[in-house]
């Protein structure tokens, strides 16, 4: 609310973050894992005086070289430029608290890529325990570069003491500091034999391919059998709220890590068949399919991470849409556009209620949220919604689905706001009643309220109908009081009074029956 | 309508040691673009002339040019870093405004950087048409330094940020304003002069064990810093009328500090200029390298006086925390000494080659 937003609204900043990022993080752990295989590599060639390792190993150098100082470097500027462009509130603030943070990994950034060209340039003309030393100062600033960015990235999901002291110390060594560190460099580690596939595969000597398949699958293996206990570490060390997203509450999180389960088990399967049953097989596909499965994982880890940070930017300090969680109060009271510096209405009248609504969508809301984009589309998650529908939930949307943010706004800017959305964007009428003159079953109102954010009755992304076939009355009412014991607790507790429960059970019941369209 | 400006966080340190490492790191990302810029140009024109010797020239500035590249981001990260930490609230501000701009910025220099790579990876057998890549890098540096001057002269000037309630799709630019044109040509008239001068040092670095090529390069080099200095005449002239009135008068006699930075600044570019004359390389150089920081201090002041209405540095609240600062300055000192280090041994690896 601080900043002007940067509207498109049919494609979403998180999409264009989560692209950018992911390439990124991509590279980086390679250029991190990377280092250090190039170190081990050299010192296989030189103790077995092979001058075909040591060929290898500098032409995998320069390729190390155009890969992680052009594609990572500049993709490391791009998250930066993009994040403040996308959340310019949070960047700045993560700006100030660390800026010497920064700064020292700038040190190791210079001292990075001053090592990186000395190795590669003086391959083969420097002694070779100076060029070992070289190796090892290159990937000593890479590391420490990975720990400096390491903890201002997990500050933004476990902020821990910080909050309390805003010293920079407890804001660095935050409570996922070190299970995060050890996680990201068994990957790194990992990633420096997967992009080494790569190289091997134009290996066209067999005996040294096969060597090099050898060594680099070693790498694979030992890092992804490390990165396990890491991530379970992790995984424990993540804040209770955040765990209960990934261990089901949110379907895109799962989606995610499913996707990032299989791949991390078609990796290990490709590896162990080339490194111990069939090294001679080692082709340029096997070694691509790897890559993208390594590309997959990394996604997958960085998408649910990012995710499960939600309804924050910054834990218990920022919401993703920029609003301090300090501030919200005083804006439920008194309202959010006269605060806000960039709304363009200020005042709301009954005649500007979807306009004033569209301010709020694009201040509140597009943080999220597409109009008809690929990611968390905005117009099908609420067009079933009926206008009180949309005001009751707007009133209570964060203690329905924690990962959504409190509604920052005062009653009139929520009604502007659900004027914006069932009027503006969806053309139906804002009457205070149900619209339907009064023949209405009242459990679809509280259907409505209730359910419609994630659930239609048929159709759609996830219809409620073909999960309720063969229930009766009774279990459906008796479900509707245990909703967060079901399937895992992946839902909220319905909260509402027993009359409304009764009403719905019934109107679900009829639906069922085909009496209710 | 009141500027939007939004509120500024707090810093942890004040905000001259900030003020301090900017005007340190942003002096030594100029010279460094100035040498990227002087070397794409003066190898893409030799490649294009032809004839062993240029060929020869442009191949070996196109060697030092990935390297050039990648320092001159790193100490751009640095600068942009104490500048957004001053200046957040209206540079976060711009670049939102210019969206669509700012964020093509990396994606135009990926392409020019691989670009470079290619032409001096694949010089040989390019031949001709590594005109093509090299001139490639070129228009995207032109092109980034474009978006820059840009964002950096839209961050002074929030009355016209209102423009954006109009156009919230990121695709605003700052070409309306009076300055901005004239502040471009005058950033890279100097910075190709510069860069000229640049690449005479390199002549003169290669001369003793390849006299044709350093003669060659100085020659160039000169001819380019020499022109584009005399132009720049014309070019600053423009730029400085150009100036809101109350900040061009700073420069008059309005503050002591921006009218002497202007006299020093002038007395050092006649002075680099005469030297210049005379094919004096070094005397240029020496010349010239104070008068880019001095140049960098005036562009400060220049954002002092513009946004003087608003905002000043020391009004950024400070809640002090210094022990991060002596993490920066141990691990600086050590990164200096590894660096120098590196340098060394390299050094002597080209020196027993040769």
């Amino acid at each position: 609310m601080n900043y002007p937003v940067w509207y498109l609204p049919g494609v979403g900043g998180g999409l264009l973050i989560a692209s950018i990022a992911i390439l990124h993080v991509f590279i980086s752990h390679f250029a991190v894992g990377g280092g250090l295989y190039l170190v081990f590599a050299e010192r296989k060639g030189l103790r077995e005086k092979s001058r075909a390792i040591l060929d290898f190993t500098r032409s995998h150098a320069k390729f190390f070289l155009l890969m992680t100082v052009v594609a990572g470097g500049v993709t490391g500027v791009a998250i930066w430029f993009i994040i403040a462009l996308v959340h310019p509130g949070a960047t700045s603030l993560l700006i100030h608290i660390f800026v010497l943070g920064w700064a020292t990994e700038w040190v190791f950034f210079l001292v990075e890529i001053v090592a990186i060209f000395v190795y590669f340039y003086t391959f083969g003309k420097m002694d070779d325990r100076t060029h070992q030393i070289v190796g090892w100062i290159y990937f000593l600033a890479a590391w420490f570069s990975l720990l400096l960015i390491n903890g201002i990235i997990d500050f933004m999901l476990t902020p821990g003491a910080w909050l309390e002291n805003g010293s920079f110390w407890s804001g660095f060594f935050n409570p996922l500091f070190w299970p995060s560190l050890v996680f990201r460099t068994a990957v790194a580690c990992m990633f420096a034999g997967v992009y080494a596939f790569l190289t091997t595969s134009f290996l066209k000597d067999e005996t040294t391919r096969r060597t090099m398949t050898l060594f680099s699958g070693k790498w694979v293996l030992v890092s992804w059998l490390a990165a396990i206990p890491c991530g379970i570490w992790y995984y424990a060390s993540v804040p209770p709220p955040a765990r209960t997203l990934i261990a089901g509450a949110s379907p895109t999180i799962q989606r995610a890590l499913q996707a990032g389960f299989w791949s991390l088990i078609i990796l290990a399967l490709l590896t162990l068949i080339l490194v111990v049953l069939k090294p001679a097989r080692h082709s340029r596909p096997v070694a691509l399919f790897v890559f993208l499965s390594a590309f997959v994982f990394m996604g997958a880890f960085e998408w649910s991470r990012e995710a499960a940070r939600r309804p924050y930017v910054i834990n218990q300090l920022m919401y993703s849409n920029g609003v301090l969680q300090a501030d919200v109060a005083g804006l439920q009271k008194n309202g959010f556009l006269p605060a806000a510096r960039w709304a363009n209405l200020k005042e709301i009248h009954e005649e500007n209620l979807p306009d004033a609504g569209k301010e709020l969508f694009i201040l509140q809301c597009y943080a999220c949220h597409t109009i008809g984009g690929v990611n968390n589309d905005f117009l099908a998650r609420t067009r079933t919604m009926s206008y009180p529908a949309m005001l009751a939930y707007l009133r209570t949307i964060h203690d329905k689905r924690y990962f959504m943010p409190p509604f920052a706004g005062n009653d009139q800017e929520a009604r502007a706001l659900a004027a914006f959305v069932v009027k503006g964007l969806h053309g139906k009428e804002i009457g205070e009643g149900t619209g339907t003159g009064g023949s209405r079953d009242p459990g679809e109102d509280v259907f409505e309220e209730h359910c419609s954010m994630c659930h239609t009755l048929r159709g759609g992304g996830n219809p409620l109908l073909p999960k309720l076939a063969g229930w009766d009355p009774q279990r459906i009412r008796h479900a509707l009081d245990m909703l967060d014991k079901l399937k895992g607790g992946i839902m909220p507790p319905l909260k509402a009074p027993p009359a409304d429960k009764d009403a719905l059970a019934g109107f679900l019941a009829a639906s069922l029956r085909g009496g209710s369209k | 309508m009141n500027a939007p400006i939004p509120s500024p966080d707090t810093l942890p340190v004040a905000w001259n040691w900030l003020q301090g490492l900017l005007m340190l790191m942003f002096p030594l990302h100029l010279l460094l673009m100035n040498a990227m810029l002087g070397f794409t140009a003066v190898s893409l024109y030799a490649r294009m002339k032809g004839g062993e010797t240029d060929e020869r020239l442009a191949h070996e500035l196109a060697k030092a040019l990935p390297v050039l590249i990648a320092i001159a981001i790193n100490f751009g990260v640095a600068a942009l870093l104490f500048l957004q930490v001053l200046f957040g609230q209206f540079f976060f501000t711009s670049s939102v405004l210019m969206a669509v701009f700012w964020l093509s910025v990396p994606l135009i220099l990926i392409v020019a950087y691989y670009a470079a790579y290619l032409y001096d990876f694949r010089f040989a057998t390019l031949g001709k048409r590594g005109a093509l890549p090299i001139a490639l890098t070129l228009i995207g540096f032109l092109g980034i330094a474009f978006i820059y001057t840009n964002n950096n002269t839209l961050m002074l000037e929030p009355q016209r940020w209102v423009a954006y309630f109009s156009n919230r799709g990121g695709t605003m630019l700052n070409t309306g304003s009076a300055a901005t044109w004239p502040r471009y040509l005058h950033f890279m008239t100097g910075g190709f002069a510069a860069g000229g001068l640049f690449v005479a040092l390199f002549g003169r670095f290669k001369e003793r064990r390849d006299p044709p090529l350093g003669a060659r390069a100085v020659e160039l080099g000169m001819n380019l810093f020499t022109t584009l200095t005399l132009l720049q005449i014309a070019v600053g002239f423009w730029f400085f009328i150009a100036l809101p009135r109350t900040v061009m008068l700073l420069f008059l006699g309005g503050s002591v500090t921006a009218t002497a930075l202007l006299a020093v600044g002038l007395t050092l570019a006649l002075a680099a200029l005469a030297a210049g004359f005379k094919r004096s390389v070094v005397l240029s150089a020496a010349l010239t390298i104070p008068l880019v920081f001095v140049m960098a201090f005036m562009r400060d002041a220049v954002r002092t006086g513009y946004l003087k209405p608003f905002f000043t540095p020391d009004m950024l609240k400070v809640a002090p925390e210094y022990s991060p600062v002596v993490l920066f300055f141990i691990t600086l000192m050590a990164g200096i000494v590894t660096i120098v280090w590196m340098l060394r041994k390299t050094a002597r690896v080209y020196r027993t080659i040769i």
